[in-house]
């Protein structure tokens, strides 16, 4: 049992990547199931021991992979509060969030035989519930787009402004429009709790998506 | 038998949004598989004249089918819509079952698995014990023998393929047979039956138990052949293996020892195929280095299936076997980034080994001041230098249609796939790159 601070950098930076890794795989399976884009650009890959769809469309993945190596340095100190996947219609107002809350222990404890294991039974069992999300879910309208929000505790925005981490990909802070649905219903869907982090993921759906 | 079950699985499905297989429900509840068939039959059924909240199904069928003048034995989980269709397509259909209800209509059957894994990862031990396959012949090896086989495993015998045992022999997992393949049958079955690996292509490690015994070797040779034609089936559950064959001591027949778990193996038996196997089982002249593999990865490939480990012994390499048909190959794929893939050729696993700096061919524009001065830009081919970890992500042609990230370790099955597609591509690349490597100098 290693007890490790946040100071740590080497394991912070650790379990960002776990969720980096998990954030990626989570939005491309989320676009593939709520048809945001045609199944014909996703392909089965392997992940945690797994069939996942990805996408292999090029810029698809470019963006994806940009949008969360911005935001890696968030969960790294862990100001990332929650990373929402947002999912417009053809007005650009949001239909469906689907919202990743995640917040680390501030002591990270771990004991390191079991806990990569566990935790990716843990992400097994997101993902299993992404794939099947579409029970609860009403179906979109055509022609829906999606973006990357990031809500971040305190002003750790201002760093990120200052310091473009990727040249060309700019950060902006969301308008209203964007953030803020009518009538939202709220459908949890996972939570899990573990030694690095605590995560939970729940989906705001509008309540008439036309 | 009370209704108690109705309620139980009425709470999986639509309380918990679960998908309820038929192999997750005799685990979770305790009972035979068929019971858990009949319990998911009788609920469907059930829920259908009650007409409630929408439910899908899935369903198991097995039976004989004539593909192009081929008769097979087709297993498929299909759909409930597409079931009338499938089932007239067959000609004698052996078994349909219900396979897993749920509430959600899914779009491809990568969560069936998913289902089911973690279930059956909990009871490794006994994930057969409800099951309806048996063989009265497969027992599982106790721990004091596997060491004793071992330890015998150095001493080579002349007839069989053998190599000395992994080190770090972990008998805790079960070694099972691999289907045999030579490696060109393994490309054009990859890209032939691409969907139907399901993206995945499991490589695990050949390990070679030294005593075979004729009866088992006998039976691998039969199976070889049924566990293949799986390529051929659309079982969306089990993941497909690709075995490849590494270099050894010719041998006609069979060798590894087999120690497969009751279900599997009698699955197997169940399911005879009788696929061509000409293109499979092509013997390769060059051999290949099979990785060393930690057992600890097989360990962590649970479910159900038959391995080969062998360890990696190091003047193979360069041996030129002659003709052997069952000469194969296992390669584990890793899901942790310290693990390499080794390259599929032999030439491209030389450079792999050595990690070099070496030359490849690159597309290349160039512009110069030709005898008219004027200004001429014109693309070649030339030689660059390059090491060894760049290559493992970057093509070697110009403009992949799937351009792999440098950098990300996210995209793990990104860089497989990328290997994958290299590895064809690369080898012609240090082919190439050595015979324009004449003509570039200057």
């Amino acid at each position: 049992m290693t007890t490790l601070t946040r100071q740590d950098l080497n394991f912070g930076q650790v379990v960002a990547d776990i969720l980096c890794e998990f954030l990626e795989v989570a939005i491309h399976l989320i676009l593939y199931v709520r048809e945001v884009y045609p199944s014909g650009i996703f392909q089965k890959r392997k992940k945690y021991n797994v069939p996942v769809q990805m996408s292999c469309h090029p810029e698809l993945n470019q963006y994806i992979q940009d949008t969360l190596h911005c935001v890696k340095p968030l969960i790294e100190k862990n100001d990332a509060e929650k990373v929402v996947v947002v999912i417009m219609d053809k007005e650009h107002h949001p239909v469906e969030r689907f919202v990743f809350e995640m917040s680390q222990p501030p002591l990270l404890s771990i004991s390191s035989d079991t806990l990569l294991s566990h935790v990716e039974q843990l992400l097994r069992a997101f993902i299993l519930k992404i794939s099947v999300c579409d029970a609860v879910l009403n179906n979109n309208p055509p022609g829906c787009s999606f973006s990357v929000l990031v809500h971040t505790r305190d002003a750790a925005t201002r760093n990120m402004e200052k310091v473009q981490v990727i040249k060309d990909f700019p950060w902006i802070v969301a308008d209203e429009q964007e953030a803020h649905m009518q009538e939202p219903r709220l459908i949890p869907l996972k939570t899990m709790t573990s030694d690095i982090v605590k995560m939970q993921l729940y989906v705001e759906e509008r309540a008439q998506k036309t | 038998m009370d209704e108690l079950y109705l309620d139980n699985i009425d709470e999986y499905v639509n309380d918990q949004d679960k998908i309820v297989t038929y192999k997750w429900l005799s685990l979770t509840l305790g009972v035979h598989v068929n019971t858990a068939k009949q319990m998911l039959f009788h609920y469907l059924d059930h829920k259908r004249k009650e007409s409630s909240a929408q439910l899908h199904a899935t369903y198991l069928v097995s039976g004989r089918c004539v593909d192009n003048g081929q008769a097979s034995h087709k297993v498929s989980v299909i759909k409930e819509d597409k079931l009338e269709d499938f089932k007239s397509k067959m000609s004698l259909i052996v078994s349909v079952h219900v396979y897993s209800v749920q509430k959600a209509l899914l779009k491809d059957s990568g969560p069936l698995y998913s289902v089911d894994y973690d279930a059956v990862k909990d009871n490794m031990k006994n994930c057969s014990k409800y099951s309806a396959i048996r063989c009265a012949g497969a027992v599982p090896v106790s721990s004091v023998e596997q060491t004793r086989e071992i330890q015998r495993a150095p001493s080579p015998e002349p007839e069989s393929k053998r190599s000395a045992m992994n080190g770090s022999a972990h008998q805790a997992s079960k070694p099972s047979t691999k289907p045999q393949k030579g490696i060109m049958g393994m490309f054009a079955s990859k890209t032939s039956s691409k969907n139907q690996d399901d993206g995945k292509e499991v490589k695990s490690e050949q390990k070679e138990e030294a005593p075979v015994d004729d009866a088992p070797k006998s039976k691998p040779a039969v199976k070889a052949n049924p566990m293949m034609n799986f390529f051929g089936s659309q079982a969306a559950k089990k993941p497909e293996k690709t075995v490849k064959q590494e270099e050894a001591p010719p041998s006609s027949s069979s060798v590894e020892q087999k120690r497969p778990q009751p279900e599997e193996e009698e699955k197997q038996a169940a399911v005879v195929k009788p696929k061509p196997k000409d293109t499979q089982k092509e013997s390769r002249s060059k051999t290949k280095r099979v990785e060393e593999s930690d057992s600890e990865d097989d360990k962590m490939d649970k479910k159900k299936r038959r391995r080969i480990k062998k360890p990696v012994s190091d003047s193979s390499d360069e041996d030129v076997i002659p003709d052997s048909p069952q000469q194969m190959e296992t390669r584990e794929p890793s899901p942790s980034p310290k693990k390499e893939i080794k390259a599929v050729s032999h030439s491209r696993q030389r450079d792999a080994e050595m990690k070099t700096r070496k030359r490849r061919r690159v597309l290349k524009s160039r512009t110069f001041l030709d005898e008219e001065g004027c200004m001429v830009t014109e693309k070649v081919y030339e030689s660059e230098s390059y090491s060894e970890t760049e290559d493992d992500f970057q093509a070697a042609k110009p403009a992949p249609k799937h351009p792999v990230p440098a950098k990300r370790p996210a995209s793990k099955p990104d860089e497989k796939k990328s290997q994958k597609k290299n590895s064809a591509n690369a080898n012609k690349g240090s082919k190439q790159a050595s015979i324009m490597g004449f003509f570039q100098k200057k």
